[in-house]
């Protein structure tokens, strides 16, 4: 579904490469997760992905579902079935919850969205994230906790349906019975359409009692150094990222 | 309960003086007009709360004066403006609070957003002769954010949908604005 060839990336106007020679492939369905230290560019690549307009790509390639996006614009990425869940949600003044939602519903259909229907969905969804209905008339995350701002992201999720979707740091900023929630949320919607993939990016394992991954990767030194199953991340709360470099014999200690 | 007041102006120039004597909400709606009101707040205990919403494609300019003339009156001025084009548009707004006005509160919000390269002024002033009131004002010129749009684009809406949503939420900044009664206004934010 996703595949990464040899990526090179940077801040525009910036020299040094976030990401070199990176290169990850994603099937239908699979789940993955990236794991790395501060700054190694975990929350870059997501971005990257998505179109971001603060960085740009030098060199390789991102494939998705076999063609090229790099050319695509952030909303047609968008369209074709990636969703960023991001890590610090945006609060936009002015723009409700419900009009943004709907926008976005009828972009990515491309159909006229039934106002009664919508918000008939709206509510039932509200209700399975344990959002108030009543957050679906206010600005968009104008507000919100850090617990209610992820909550809303797996709302549009919820919403709009996508084919493979980024977790960025999902776990930063919710307590332990909302991180239950989000996560009991993601698993039915991966249960209903077992077709999507996931990207996982995180620093603990935590997430990971509620989501199973197939691959954990170990992204340092701008590329994945390493890649395991599930049992890789607990190895990394235990050993910590030296850990991870003694194990695959790198010289290059932190 | 506030008294409301709607004013629309259109391709013109025009002066408003009012004297407030109770609590009063003002929509004040403008397109490519410039305009001066002068504002008395003649009560003690009267709230004003001033809504200044302009499209602008000329040189224009708006130029507000609140007059805190008894004591523990409350305004609030929120201002945003739409440039359209490359042209002038200017707004000067005054908060003026008496030394006999006691524990007055006196806010003004204002914001310009530039569509292209025109020259936008802002002149945010708070001319306070008195120790105990509260008072803020800001001022913006600038674009929407790079951030909102790019995260409202990672839901799929395309560039244009999201200026439309954004130029909506901005002029139109507060919840109980009757639309039946700005249906220009409104009609005109789809022509930006």
């Amino acid at each position: 579904m996703l595949e990464i060839k040899n990526l090179c990336c940077n801040v525009k106007d910036e020299k040094e490469n976030i990401l070199e020679d990176f290169s990850l492939k994603i099937k239908k369905g699979e789940i993955h997760v990236i794991m790395g230290p501060n700054g190694t560019g975990k929350s870059t690549l997501a971005k990257v992905i998505m179109g971001h307009y603060k960085y740009e790509v030098s060199k390789g390639d991102i494939l998705f579902d076999g063609e090229s996006i790099l050319n695509l614009s952030v909303s047609d990425r968008a369209k074709k079935g990636i969703f960023l869940c991001m890590q610090d949600p945006t609060v936009i003044e002015g723009v409700t919850n419900s009009e943004f939602l709907r926008t976005a519903l009828g972009e990515v259909t491309g159909e006229k969205v039934n106002l009664y229907t919508f918000i008939k969905d709206m509510e039932k969804t509200m209700e399975e994230v344990n959002l108030n209905s009543n957050m679906l008339h206010r600005s968009l995350n104008m507000g919100f906790s850090g617990g209610e701002k992820k909550k809303n992201e797996i709302l549009q999720l919820k919403i709009l349906k996508p084919k493979f979707i980024i977790l960025d740091e999902l776990d930063s900023g919710l307590d332990v019975d909302s991180l239950r929630i989000v996560c009991q949320n993601i698993n039915d919607y991966l249960e209903e359409y077992p077709d999507t993939a996931v990207l996982i990016i995180t620093h603990y394992p935590r997430i990971l009692e509620y989501i199973k991954p197939q691959y954990v990767h170990i992204l340092k030194d701008k590329k994945i150094l390493k890649t395991g199953g599930e049992e890789l991340a607990f190895e990394i709360e235990k050993e910590g990222y030296k850990g991870v470099n003694i194990m695959i014999g790198n010289e290059n200690h932190e | 309960m506030s008294k409301i007041l709607y004013v629309i102006d259109n391709n013109e120039n025009k002066d408003y003086n009012y004297k407030i004597v109770e609590d009063t909400i003002i929509y004040h709606f403008s397109i490519n007009s410039s305009s001066k009101v002068n504002i008395d707040l003649d009560k003690e205990g009267v709230s004003l709360y001033y809504y200044y919403s302009d499209i602008n494609y000329e040189d224009n300019s708006f130029e507000i004066v609140v007059n805190h003339n008894k004591s523990n009156t409350h305004s609030e001025v929120i201002n945003h403006g739409v440039n359209v084009l490359e042209k002038t548009l200017n707004f000067k707004v005054d908060g003026v609070v008496l030394k006999k006005s006691s524990k007055c509160i006196c806010n003004q919000d204002n914001q310009i957003i530039n569509m292209s390269n025109g020259k936008s002024t802002i002149f945010p002033n708070l001319l306070i002769d008195n120790y105990d009131v509260d008072s803020n004002h800001s001022a913006y010129i600038g674009k929407f954010r790079d951030e909102d749009i790019f995260y409202m684009e990672s839901r799929g809406i395309s560039r244009d949908a999201c200026n439309r949503l954004l130029l909506n939420g901005f002029l139109i900044s507060s919840d109980s604005i009757e639309y039946e009664k700005i249906k220009d206004f409104l009609l005109e934010i789809e022509n930006i």
